[in-house]
């Protein structure tokens, strides 16, 4: 559907009303909701990466540990060379990559529920080495004193300067993540997905395009936990456990994981509704888990199907069919 | 050089983000005729037990306050509201309570337990002047102006459990420490306790750090007693009860020594009273018949106790009367200031050379070791457990301590690769 | 020498605790093809009935462990009709339906107990066996490994000499065929599935007054069933139980010569070189693709 679509006129002008919205919102919140809106824009960063790891079919659970790949990156670089922002967020991609790259030659041996637990085997035993060095990452205790950056005279731990930088960066890599699905290698991941015997026969080496995704998709991520860092100023090894890389799938499986718009979807309105029922507290989690429960059983294709649903139940016959035969 | 930037560009930029927020810092100043006290504290998860008790200890303060009409800050009667918020030791929920507490429910100021949470909200809270208090010293660096340790300062003043083990049981010789691997509550003990069992001249002869996944103490403890010590050291455990359990059940005969025994009722329900007898620590129960003498600085600690048992009557940790100590001390700040306003009455504590402290001989310490003198030390109690109950058995003088050994601690805290400014 | 055999006394011992959650997760996994995430939380649900039960309002020991079964089994029970069951054909969703019952468990635990401080379960056997000076097992330990140990015989019994034991372990093999055979597919999801949770609720009430009670307790658990599982061989509840004595053994040896930490790291770098090596785990047969 909207993977074909040229920019027509009424799109570009939601487009433009969608992002003077965003640029418009952090003025109208306190400083904490300001900070929840910065960690919002970096979670989309995590799952639009995510999903670019779940296109071969394969779900990793070591994502979340990418991301603190890239924070400690940061927080070490920053920490021990002063180095500016410029590098420190390149350098975060590119260490989670390069880990990524290594942990391709066992991981990717395996498929499916291996594969979802020896990833996770994987990026448990990256986490406790951050634990267990306490020389060098500071334990359970993490790193902190990570300065915020000071560019051309604006502080970054101001929320509204560097929600804007976020929005930017974030931004730049969801384009790049968008090209690379819908160019030839996206295209081979989603064939590997669905018909990997055929994609085999025609010559393409399945395993190659498989570690092409983990690679990336971790680069990205690496990036977000470069980030979150620089913001925050610290970073522990709790932030990375096996808990927040459930909500990461939560957001990714919710929201929908087919189109490329359906985690932003999840983690949006999720962390909006998380945020609506603080008042809760304590059962806070059980709603959450209730949702997540009604939402397999009913949406099994995420909130993303809403509109679709809704048009083929409302809209005419032939409106259905053409969701049909997008959808395919 | 990190420091002289970012001070420069706060002083250039603070007009610039008042404007672009909305936001001045002079909002901070209360108008109201409450004072809200902020506790950013972890309610759940393993830290629980550092946090929760002591939002019930500043409850019942605070009833008793407001009952008698409040307390008067600057020729105006305040009455005392508790703001709290749970962050289960998470930092980033953290940030979020500490930024909602200050800006939202405009808390004068913010009371943490201390360690990677502090670390994150103080550069924040500098920049907002937050009048912020931690129970470990070892998070104060030169940069945090407005973090105060005025009640406990974890870990310094283990050294009077170890000297008041030193002088009465002299046969004792050597020791295994078992502790967390954590840097601010483990290491940071574990280091101390090094520190002292060397100027007492007893051998640590095997140390055990873990990490926060162990199910399983026996195999921990089975290793430490294969070397024969006189003492168990468990510094500053998150598993104190396990860690009891299985030393009675492998047969231990020697002492104990601990930072605390949180819930010692539970460990003698899963041992014997017998065994529990003896062990040493430094958090009393506050009807300890010691408390009731001169030179202790907080109000009526009988009656305090008993109401907290009658409210909560399992919950009584080392933090429920800490918390409490540290917001009346900061009261008596604010009405010695005439304002809550957080750098007046800082000035006004930090003005005192003696300033009150809950056990007596306070004195304004730090500089040595963080680069800031904003650990307030002083007597701190030396307690044994005897017939199940919890007792004092003397007040030691920790400066005095440290005034002498202080080397050996800086030599220690190097060893675990811990910040020291010297 | 002392040390070590008193290390291998205590890893035994943890070995027939792991055993038993294992196996269930092994069953449920090996008929339904579904990874219960919640499985950890069912041992945290057996736990807290016996804190509840036993140590708040006085109900016997062996009562509350009684209890402890029923209810997870329920629970499991209750887990299979409504979400494994419509999800079938999505082994995914099976799993995330798990996830969202490990917060609502959760949730539960700490609305009745708390979510402060741990809870603790005074042992309800005093005392230790002393087989020599330095071999010291606690009674209370003594007992566990002994129902864990009757425990997983029962369930051999059960799997290789009844009716529903053959039937369960051919859906395992092979759900298809077995169907054409006539066996009543569902049906064995539900044998499978209250087998499995009865085991977890055991394990819970077992372990119940050897640790520290809170709701968030069945992470760890988990975490090393996982590691038991595929050690093992997914597929393979003889291997699943061996593995998890041999794990034991390996966590609490390294545990008192290297330490904690790294012994976990290593287990987890164990399971990768087993998964690289051989898939199949140590007893697991190769299932055609």
């Amino acid at each position: 559907m909207s993977s074909k679509g040229g920019f027509t006129m009424p799109k570009l002008a939601i487009g433009a009303v969608a992002l003077i919205a965003l640029l418009a919102t952090p003025h109208f919140l306190g400083f904490h909701h300001q900070d929840l809106l910065i960690f919002l824009t970096i979670n989309v960063l995590a799952v639009c990466s995510y999903r670019l790891v779940t296109l071969t079919g394969e779900w990793s659970l070591i994502h979340a540990v990418m991301m603190g790949v890239g924070a400690y990156t940061v927080a070490l670089s920053v920490n021990h060379f002063d180095l500016a922002i410029w590098f420190t967020l390149p350098l975060a991609g590119t260490a989670a990559g390069l880990i990524a790259a290594l942990l391709c030659f066992p991981l990717l041996r395996m498929t499916q529920f291996y594969f979802l637990i020896g990833s996770f085997a994987a990026g448990e035993a990256i986490r406790l080495t951050w634990v267990e060095f306490v020389g060098v990452f500071g334990g359970t205790s993490g790193l902190r004193g990570v300065e915020a950056p000071v560019v051309w005279g604006i502080d970054f731990l101001d929320p509204i300067p560097y929600f804007y930088f976020t929005l930017v960066v974030v931004g730049i890599c969801l384009l790049i993540l968008y090209r690379i699905e819908h160019s030839r290698i996206g295209l081979t991941l989603h064939a590997i997905h669905w018909k990997a015997p055929l994609a085999e026969s025609v010559g393409v080496n399945a395993w190659r395009y498989r570690a092409l995704a983990f690679i990336l998709g971790s680069f990205f991520v690496g990036i977000a936990g470069g980030l979150k860092v620089h913001y925050l100023g610290s970073v522990t090894p709790n932030q990375f456990t096996i808990g927040f890389m459930v909500f990461i799938l939560i957001w990714v499986i919710v929201g929908g994981y087919n189109k490329f718009y359906g985690p932003v979807i999840g983690v949006v309105v999720l962390t909006i509704f998380d945020e609506s029922i603080r008042s809760f507290e304590v059962i806070r989690p059980a709603i959450y888990g209730g949702m997540l429960i009604l939402s397999i059983l009913f949406l099994p294709m995420g909130l993303e199907s809403i509109p679709a649903k809704l048009k083929s139940w409302f809209g005419s016959d032939s409106a259905s069919d053409e969701q049909a035969l997008s959808d395919q | 050089m990190g420091i002289s930037r970012r001070k420069f560009i706060q002083a250039s930029a603070a007009g610039t983000v008042a404007a672009s927020t909305g936001f001045s810092p002079l909002t901070f100043a209360s108008s109201h005729d409450t004072v809200k006290i902020g506790m950013n504290i972890p309610m759940t998860g393993d830290y629980a037990p550092w946090g929760l008790p002591g939002l019930y200890g500043c409850q019942i303060v605070a009833d008793n306050l407001n009952a008698s009409g409040g307390v008067e800050i600057g020729g105006k009667k305040h009455k005392i509201e508790i703001v709290s918020y749970d962050h289960g030791y998470d930092i980033e929920k953290a940030v979020q309570g500490y930024k909602k507490m200050v800006s939202q429910d405009e808390a004068d100021m913010v009371m943490m337990l201390g360690g990677a949470t502090v670390g994150a909200v103080m550069p924040w809270g500098e920049r907002k002047n937050v009048f912020t208090t931690t129970l470990l010293c070892s998070d104060i660096t030169p940069d945090t102006e407005h973090l105060v340790a005025t009640c406990e300062s974890h870990p310094l003043y283990v050294v009077t459990g170890v000297e008041w083990l030193a002088k009465n049981h002299p046969d004792a010789k050597t020791a295994v420490i078992v502790t967390n691997n954590d840097v601010e509550y483990g290491l940071q003990a574990a280091a101390t306790f090094q520190a002292a069992f060397e100027v007492a001249g007893i051998e640590v002869v095997d140390m055990n750090l873990h990490g926060f996944d162990v199910t399983d103490f026996a195999p921990i403890v089975s290793s430490v007693l294969a070397k024969n010590p006189d003492i168990f050291c468990m510094a500053t455990s998150f598993y104190t009860t396990p860690l009891m359990e299985q030393l009675y059940h492998q047969g231990y005969k020697g002492k104990v020594i601990s930072t605390t025994l949180d819930y010692h009722e539970e460990v003698i329900a899963k041992t014997s009273q017998e065994f529990v007898d003896g062990t040493i620590h430094q958090f009393p129960a506050f009807d300890d018949p010691k408390l009731t003498e001169d030179g202790i600085n907080f109000p009526d600690p009988g009656g305090f106790d008993a109401e907290f048992r009658k409210r909560h009557p399992n919950d009584w940790s080392a933090v429920s009367w800490e918390y409490p100590a540290i917001m009346l001390n900061w009261l008596e700040g604010a009405k010695a200031a005439g304002s809550t306003d957080s750098d007046k009455v800082l000035k006004a504590l930090q003005s005192n050379p003696n300033p009150e402290f809950v056990f007596g001989g306070g004195k304004w310490w730090g500089k040595e070791l963080w680069g800031r003198d904003n650990v307030v030390i002083g007597r701190w109690p030396v307690v044994v457990i005897e017939g199940g109950k919890t007792r004092i058995k003397e007040f030691a003088s920790v400066s005095d301590w440290l005034d002498k050994h202080s080397d050996v601690l800086i030599k220690y805290m190097k060893s675990h690769g811990l910040r020291t400014v010297s | 020498m002392e040390l070590f055999l008193q290390s291998i006394a205590n890893g035994l011992v943890q070995g027939g605790f792991f055993a038993l959650f294992a196996v269930g997760l092994v069953l449920i996994f090996g008929v339904m093809g579904v990874v219960n995430f919640a499985h950890g939380e069912l041992v945290m649900v057996g736990a807290f009935t016996i804190w509840l039960l036993h140590a708040q309002y006085g109900l016997g020991y062996i009562p509350a462990i009684a209890v402890a079964i029923v209810l997870v089994t329920v629970i499991g029970l209750v887990m299979e009709r409504l979400l494994f069951r419509p999800t079938r054909a999505d082994p995914l969703a099976g799993l995330i339906c798990s996830i969202g019952i490990l917060f609502i468990l959760q949730v539960i635990a700490a609305l009745i107990g708390g979510d402060g401080p741990s809870k603790q379960v005074p042992p309800p056997y005093q005392g230790t066996l002393v087989m020599f000076e330095s071999l010291r097992i606690p009674y209370q330990r003594v007992f566990s490994l002994a129902i864990s140990v009757a425990a997983l015989v029962s369930l051999w019994f059960f799997l290789t000499r009844t009716r529903y034991g053959w039937a369960l372990r051919a859906v395992a093999l092979d759900r298809e065929a077995a169907e054409l055979q006539g066996i009543n597919t569902n049906r064995i999801s539900m044998v499978a599935i209250g087998v499995g949770t009865a085991l977890a609720g055991l394990a819970g009430g077992l372990i119940a007054p050897l640790t520290n009670i809170n709701p968030h307790m069945g992470h760890n658990v988990i975490v090393t069933a996982f590691i038991v599982t595929i050690v093992g061989g997914v597929g393979s509840l003889s291997g699943a139980v061996l593995a998890a004595i041999l794990y034991a053994v390996f966590h609490t040896l390294i545990t008192v010569y290297f330490g904690a930490t790294i012994a976990t790291i290593s287990g987890l770098v164990l399971m990768v070189v087993v998964l690289i090596v051989k898939p199949t785990g140590l007893m697991g047969v190769r299932v055609s693709e």
